[in-house]
C-alpha cells in the first residue's frame, strides 16, 4: 500500500451541459490530462466543483473516470465532504469502484478543533482503505489548518495515511509538518498543492496536485521535473510563470480556470451555480493576461 | 563601502542588568560574538532586540555602541520603526550621523490605512536619509498591512538607495512577489528571509536571512545558508528541519526563551523588560533538554 507515489498529479475541470456532467467531453478532457503529462488524475478537486456535485453525481463521475482510464494512470479521489459519514460512505464507494487513493480535506463549514479532525480522518481513512492523503488548505477553509500533533496523532490511527498535500504556502508550518512526519514514518509524502513547487520541493515535496494543469500542463510538467532534480535556478523562470498564472487565476477561481480553458479550444461548459459564468469583459482581460505569459505560447490548443 | 547583504545576518538581542537596565559591556561581547562566529551584518534592534521596550534615547546610545563594536568589519544595519514616525525619522538621521551603514524601517504600526501610506512613508524615510534603505514587511504581525510586488517596484524606481527586504511572511507566494518584481529593476535587490527559513527563500532566489537563533547556535546558521548556497539540498534539509525546531521554541514570547537559551549557552544576557516575561528556570530546563536532544549542546561554542 505504501509503494503508491503521488507523483505529478492533475486535477481536471469538471464539464457540465444542461442535463448534468457532459461525459463526453469528460472522457477526452482525461485523455487530454493523460496525453499531457499527468501521472495521476485526482478527481473531483475544487478545480472540478466537486462542492457542487450531489453525492450520486460524485459517485457516478468517480465509476466513469477509473473505468474510462482503464488503469493508464491512477485516480485519486476526493471525498471531501462536511459531515464524517457522508465523507467515509464516499471514501468506501471509492475504493470498491477501484480507486488508487484518496483525498480529504477538513470538513466544511464546521470549523472543527484539532480533535475532531483527527476522528473526522481516520473515520474516512478506515472507511476506505487506501493510500490516504489529507489536504491542508486553510486559506479556503476558514483558516482551519491540519496541525502537526494532529498529523502525527492520525500516523499512530491509520497505517494508510500516505501524506499530506499543502495549499498554505506557509515555510513554517510545512517544514515542521514534514518534520515530525517523517520523524514518525519516513516515507511519509508531502505533497504541494500549488504549483510553487520550488519552494515546496527544497523543503522535501515529492509530488504536486495542480489545478493550473488545466491550461499549462506543459509548464506545469517541466516545472515538476526540473524541480524533482532540484535544480531550482533552472526552474526559476518557469516558476515565475507559474506564478503569475496562479495570481491571475487565483482571484477569478473556477469560473476563471474554465473561461480559460474555452479559449484554448476546450469548453468544457460553464460553471454551475452558485458559481457565474465569467462575464466576457473579465473573461477576455484573463485571455490576454495569459497570452502575456511565455510559457503559454507553447500550451496545448483543443483535445488532442 | 559597497553593501552587500547575503548569507546569515545576525540582529543581537538586547542585553539587559537585573533591574532591566542596558548591559553596555554585555551588548559588545555579543555583537563582537556575532561578528566573529560569522555573521555576514549586523542589524539592530529589531522585535528581538525589545525594540518597543526601550527609550529612543536607549536606542541612540546603544546603536552608537554597536556601530563602534563592529567597527567596519561588517556591514551595519539600525532599524528605526517605532510607534510615532517622527521618532522614527529621528533614528534615521541618527543612524546617519552615527556612521550606520544602512537603516531597516518596518510599515508603521497600529494604525490601519491604505496602501499608499505605505509607499509615502517609504518615499519620505528613504529620502530623508543618504543611507541605503531596508524595507521589513511582516503581513502577519501587522494584521494584513504587507508590501505587494507592484508597490516594491515603484519604490525602487523612485528611491535609489532602496536596497533590500526583510520579508517575513513565509509566505512562498508573497516572497516570490516581491522577488520577482525587484529583480528586473534592481538585479542585486536582496530578499532577506524574516528569519532563517533558509531553505525555501534561497531556493526561490533569496539573498539570506536575518537570524534568529545566532546567539545560540552560529554554527548550524552558517552551515544551513552554505549548504543552500552550494545547492546541497540534501544536507540543507536536515539543517534546515534542525533549525525549524528550535524557531520553534524560540518564536513563543520571543525573544524570552531566546535569552534563556543563551543562559545555557554560557552567554547570559539578562532578563527580558516588561511585559514580556523572562525565562523562568523551568523553562530554560526545558530548553536545555531541547538544545540537547538536537545535538545543540555538543557542536555549538560555549561562552563567549
Amino acid at each position: 500500500m505504501t509503494a503508491f507515489k503521488f507523483g505529478l498529479v492533475h486535477a481536471p475541470l469538471t464539464p457540465f451541459s444542461e442535463s448534468g456532467v457532459d461525459y463526453e467531453r469528460y472522457g477526452r478532457l482525461l485523455d487530454f490530462h493523460m496525453r499531457h503529462g499527468a501521472e495521476g488524475l485526482a478527481l473531483p478537486m475544487h478545480a472540478g466543483e466537486s462542492v457542487s456535485l450531489t453525492a450520486e453525481e460524485r459517485q457516478a463521475l468517480v465509476e466513469f473516470a477509473i473505468s474510462h482510464v482503464g488503469g493508464r494512470v491512477p485516480v485519486i479521489v476526493n471525498v471531501s465532504e462536511a459531515g464524517t459519514a457522508i465523507a467515509a460512505s464516499l471514501a468506501a464507494h471509492a475504493k470498491r469502484a477501484g480507486a488508487s487513493a484518496l483525498i480529504a480535506s477538513v470538513p466544511y463549514y464546521w470549523t472543527p478543533p484539532q480533535a475532531m479532525l483527527v476522528e473526522h480522518f481516520a473515520a474516512i481513512g478506515e472507511a476506505g482503505v487506501l493510500p490516504f492523503f489529507v489536504f491542508n488548505s486553510p486559506s479556503e477553509m476558514s483558516e482551519v489548518e491540519i496541525g502537526s500533533p494532529a498529523v502525527v496523532n492520525l500516523l499512530d490511527r491509520l497505517p494508510n495515511f500516505a501524506g499530506l498535500i499543502d495549499s498554505s504556502l506557509d515555510w513554517q508550518y510545512m517544514i515542521e509538518v514534514v518534520t515530525v512526519a517523517r520523524a514518525a514514518r519516513p516515507d511519509f509524502q508531502f505533497v504541494s498543492g500549488t504549483e510553487y513547487m520550488i519552494s515546496a520541493g527544497a523543503i522535501g515535496a515529492t509530488g504536486l496536485l495542480s489545478p493550473l494543469a488545466s491550461i499549462s500542463p506543459r509548464l506545469v510538467r517541466e516545472l515538476y521535473n526540473i524541480c524533482r532534480r532540484e535544480s531550482y535556478k533552472e526552474a526559476y523562470g518557469l516558476q515565475e510563470d507559474a506564478a503569475i498564472l496562479f495570481r491571475a487565476l487565483r482571484d477569478v477561481g473556477v469560473p476563471g480556470l474554465k473561461a480559460a480553458a474555452r479559449s484554448f479550444g476546450r469548453d468544457c461548459g460553464n460553471p454551475r451555480p452558485p458559481l457565474p459564468a465569467l462575464d466576457a469583459a473579465t473573461a477576455k482581460t484573463l485571455v490576454e493576461q495569459l497570452a502575456l505569459v511565455h510559457s503559454m505560447k507553447v500550451e496545448p490548443r483543443g483535445w488532442t | 563601502m559597497t553593501l552587500v547583504l547575503k548569507g546569515v545576518m545576525q540582529s543581537p538581542v538586547t542585553p539587559l542588568k537585573r533591574d532591566f537596565s542596558p548591559d553596555y559591556e554585555t551588548f559588545e561581547k555579543l555583537v563582537d560574538f556575532h561578528v566573529r562566529t560569522g555573521a555576514t551584518a549586523i542589524s539592530w534592534p529589531h522585535h528581538k532586540a525589545e525594540s518597543h521596550n526601550l527609550t529612543i534615547a536607549e536606542r541612540k546610545a546603544l546603536a552608537e555602541v554597536a556601530i563602534k563594536t563592529v567597527a567596519k568589519r561588517v556591514p551595519i544595519s539600525i532599524h528605526v520603526s517605532a510607534l510615532a514616525l517622527e521618532d522614527t525619522f529621528d533614528l534615521a538621521r541618527h543612524a546617519q550621523a552615527s556612521d550606520a551603514d544602512a537603516i531597516i524601517a518596518i510599515t508603521p504600526y497600529f494604525w490601519k490605512y491604505p496602501p499608499e501610506a505605505i509607499y509615502g512613508h517609504f518615499v519620505r524615510l528613504g529620502t530623508s536619509i543618504d543611507l541605503p534603505l531596508i524595507a521589513y514587511n511582516s503581513p502577519s504581525y501587522l494584521a494584513g498591512v504587507e508590501f505587494t510586488g507592484e508597490m516594491t517596484a515603484r519604490l525602487i524606481q523612485r528611491l535609489p538607495n532602496f536596497v533590500a527586504m526583510k520579508e517575513a511572511s513565509f509566505n512562498s507566494e508573497k516572497f516570490f512577489e516581491i522577488l520577482r518584481a525587484a529583480v528586473p529593476l534592481r538585479p542585486d535587490f536582496a530578499m532577506i528571509a524574516g528569519v532563517e527559513y533558509l531553505l525555501p527563500s534561497v531556493a526561490l532566489g533569496g539573498a539570506g536571512s536575518y537570524s534568529s537563533a545566532g546567539a545560540i547556535c552560529p554554527n548550524l546558521c552558517v552551515e544551513l545558508y552554505r549548504s543552500c548556497a552550494d545547492e546541497n539540498w540534501e544536507r540543507a534539509r536536515e539543517l534546515q528541519y534542525k533549525l525549524s525546531q528550535l524557531w520553534l521554541i524560540f518564536r513563543d514570547q520571543y525573544p524570552s526563551s531566546l535569552k534563556g537559551g543563551c543562559v545555557i549557552m554560557g552567554r547570559p544576557v539578562g532578563p527580558t523588560r516588561p511585559p514580556l516575561p523572562t525565562a523562568s528556570p523551568e523553562r530554560i530546563k526545558f530548553i536545555e533538554k531541547r538544545l540537547d536532544e538536537l545535538g545543540i549542546l555538543q557542536t555549538e561554542p560555549h561562552g563567549w
